[in-house]
């Protein structure tokens, strides 16, 4: 049951991103990434990850993609026909990306995972919680700063005429 | 781990109408709706004036702007979810478990107070 | 245990905190209107900083996430002391009005705070988070000009470039995790010298992303394809910004990384290290020398520096550290020097290009002489803080290793190579005499002069007594 749903899920994801790519409408483009990023959550709910789940498809799925999708609605894309890459560009990048996928394929092949990585319940809300707050405190903490600075950003670069004092 | 994906069915059912409803409705509305198929019908705006122009247009920056903010607010309150559910334990140390999202809430309301300050909210 | 208030106690991370209120205090400058007393706060911050920093209880463990050894607290203090530098030669572009300096300054605040945690880190969530806070305010700030369209295109260079190698290191992390099931430096090291020679691949290709991934971040070739138009693009002081405290942090990272966790598993990563420190070298110095705008050329210049700097992580000993620190301290405050007079030189004439420089030594002798000095340094050359950089690096590469008699070849030889492009400028300054046009015979101001003198004085006086840096013990 659980290897079907895992194909089931894998397959969606898999095509979903070629679509992505080789999809010429910008549009059919976003919206199979959501298509994506939905399957790749029901992955992390086969991981026991619910809460990581749920924050993909809220975040990923539901704000920032709805983002793009009115960017991509809103811009200027009437000429339809992309400058394409020489040929030896494309040699190149594919010889790259294909070696990249075998070095990577490779090393998943040959290793099997670390002990204590496979818990029980790592994933749930709880017990996520309960790392972030405590093992994790700091980082999450720190992290305001983050935030702080790409409000910062969102603000000098988005306003037009900030009022200088 | 199969009795635990036995918790979900309730989910997968709500997926299934969901998109089932949406799947019958348009294909039904396509197989019971008549169907004329003239130049005319075919207009953008039947028997209206000939559209003149692009229906592209710029849009102003600042739908970005609160879009951006939203996100950002977004992810920031993402972060409470595991703190409430686990609240409870938490309180058990005293202030420390409340001060520790207190010090994580402080930037963020001070990112608040700035973005409204900057006036970054207004759409004017 | 309310470790919270134990910490405060303690003294421990203040100079992260420190900064972190202070980038608060500068972002809301402009709402409560204290913007003229900014600067001054904010340098007295910085200050205090520094002081809170030298101070710190040495070898505490934060969090379990920082760890304050000797070497967090002296690259800390040289980046807090670059910092300080940088708030002082850059107030003229903050002042001119195209810039708001309450937002700007708590961008490169907020971005010190990340490269305070990038030198002190024990973990990778910690590097990983620093390297974000580091590089996140900087998409921003190379962007800050918003009119000129070269700083936009700056910015989205710089944020994808940026975005994409945080991805790939993000993919190492995980590789490493999944392979010893830890994300703690020196468990790392631990798992690696348990493992002894048959690590498995999933670790070596974990090894292999990071160093691609901080490849991307330090601008090593043949990952640096976006810093010559993102140095270009952004604003001056953004550029030296970058150009050394971001550098320095970044290396100071590295180095932290793979002295501490990789040493035990040099044999996985040193070749590929030591191809990418001659092609850095080599790229760099060659494309420099055809360059016409002197920003430009210095952007180039930074991409040769980062591949000697990289012979630091490839050694990755005792000594390695020191080099390290002097190189960083050298460079930093030789770029800084060259980047303030190139903002002044293109207020004045206009461009930034190699003519701009000409005839300068009559008009402003001042300038002339400390951009001579900064040039003398960047290339290496006696009696300056460069020329001990450079020569100390190399010597303890080749006192450890001498199969690297090749990467020193390599190296002796790009440095050679940017003699001419440093000299171009000098050469530009004495050589020609033309005749002057009377507007560009304005004078800077006096502060900037005394402080271009006292840059100088720290270049000449490191370089005859370097002893200052290594005697500090046990890096």
């Amino acid at each position: 049951m659980e290897q079907i749903i895992f194909i089931i899920l894998s397959l969606a994801a898999i095509i979903s991103a070629l679509v992505v790519i080789f999809s010429n409408n910008p549009v059919y483009s976003v919206l199979s990434l959501v298509i994506t990023f939905f399957s790749i959550a029901g992955h992390f709910v086969l991981l026991n990850a619910q809460f990581l789940a749920i924050v993909n498809v809220i975040v990923y799925a539901g704000a920032i993609m709805v983002l793009f999708l009115f960017v991509i609605m809103l811009l200027n894309l009437n000429k339809s026909s992309e400058p394409s890459a020489p040929l030896i560009m494309k040699v190149a990048s594919s010889v790259a990306g294909g070696l990249l996928f075998i070095t990577l394929l490779g090393a998943l092949r040959q290793s099997e995972a670390s002990a204590g990585l496979s818990g029980g319940n790592i994933g749930s809300v709880e017990s996520l919680g309960r790392t972030l707050f405590t093992n994790f405190l700091f980082p999450f903490e720190v992290s305001s700063v983050l935030f702080l600075s790409a409000m910062i950003g969102a603000v000098m670069l988005g306003k037009k005429n900030l009022k200088d004092s | 781990m199969s009795e635990s994906i036995q918790q979900y069915i309730p989910i997968a059912m709500q997926f299934l109408v969901a998109s089932g409803f949406v799947i019958t409705t348009i294909v039904a509305s396509w197989l019971l709706g008549p169907k004329v198929k003239t130049l005319h019908k075919l207009d953008t705006f039947e028997s209206g004036l000939q559209p003149v122009g692009n229906a592209r247009m710029q849009f102003s920056i600042k739908y970005f702007l609160v879009a951006t903010i939203f996100v950002l607010f977004d992810v920031e309150v993402i972060f409470f979810y595991p703190w409430a559910v686990n609240f409870r334990e938490f309180i058990q140390e005293g202030f420390e478990g409340f001060g520790k999202m207190l010090l994580f809430m402080a930037p963020v309301l001070i990112g608040f107070f700035y973005v409204i300050k900057k006036g970054a909210l207004e759409w004017d | 245990m309310s470790k919270l208030k134990e910490n405060f106690n303690d003294k421990k991370m203040t100079a992260v905190i420190i900064l972190s209120c202070l980038g608060i205090v500068s972002m809301l400058a402009d709402i409560f209107s204290y913007k003229k007393a900014l600067w001054y706060i904010v340098l007295a911050g910085v200050a205090g900083a520094i002081v809170a920093n030298l101070n710190e209880k040495s070898n505490a463990i934060i969090y379990d996430m920082l760890l304050t050894d000797n070497y967090a607290i002296w690259f800390s203090t040289l980046i807090l002391a670059l910092v300080l530098l940088w708030f002082m030669v850059s107030k003229d572009q903050y002042e001119s009005g195209v810039y708001n300096s309450s937002d700007n300054y708590a961008l490169i605040l907020f971005a010190t705070v990340g490269a305070l945690i990038l030198t002190s880190f024990s973990d990778l969530t910690m590097m990983f988070l620093g390297i974000e806070i580091l590089s996140i305010p900087l998409f921003i700030l190379a962007g800050s000009n918003k009119k000129d369209v070269s700083s936009n295109e700056a910015s989205l260079k710089y944020f994808l470039a940026g975005a994409f190698a945080s991805g790939i290191l993000l993919f190492g992390i995980t590789f490493i995790y999944g392979s010893t099931g830890t994300f703690k430096l020196d468990k790392i090291a631990d798992w690696a010298n348990a493992a002894g020679s048959n690590l498995p691949a999933l670790f070596y290709t974990g090894i292999l992303l990071v160093m691609v991934g901080l490849a991307f971040k330090v601008s090593a070739a043949p990952f640096h394809f976006w810093t010559p138009d993102v140095y270009q693009g952004s604003p001056m002081f953004v550029t030296a910004f970058m150009a050394t405290i971001v550098k320095g942090a970044a290396f100071a990272g590295f180095f932290r990384l793979f002295y501490t966790s990789f040493t035990s598993a040099s044999g996985s990563w040193a070749l590929i290290l030591s191809i990418l420190i001659a092609a850095t070298i080599l790229t760099g110095n060659i494309i420099a020398v055809y360059q016409s705008s002197v920003k430009r050329m210095l952007a180039y210049s930074s991409i040769a520096q980062a591949g000697y700097i990289l012979l630091t992580v490839l050694l990755s000993n005792q000594e390695a550290k020191y080099a390290l620190l002097l190189y960083i301290a050298s460079y930093g405050v030789s770029t800084i020097t060259a980047f303030t007079v190139l903002y002044h030189v293109e207020k004045i004439k206009g461009t930034d290009t190699f003519e701009s420089f000409t005839s300068l030594s009559q008009t402003h002798p001042l300038l002339s002489v400390v951009m001579t000095i900064a040039m003398l340094s960047l290339a290496g050359i006696p009696p300056t803080i460069g020329f001990f950089a450079k020569f100390y690096l190399f010597s303890s590469v080749l006192k450890s290793n001498t199969s690297y008699l090749w990467l020193i070849m390599v190296s002796v030889a790009g440095s050679l190579v940017s003699v001419y492009y440093y000299f171009r400028v000098i050469i530009a300054m004495y050589g020609q005499h033309e005749p002057i046009i009377s507007s560009e015979k304005k004078q800077i101001p006096a502060f900037y002069n005394v402080l271009l003198l006292l840059l100088v004085c720290v270049i000449i006086i490191l370089g005859m007594m370097p002893d200052v840096l290594m005697s500090i013990d046990n890096l």
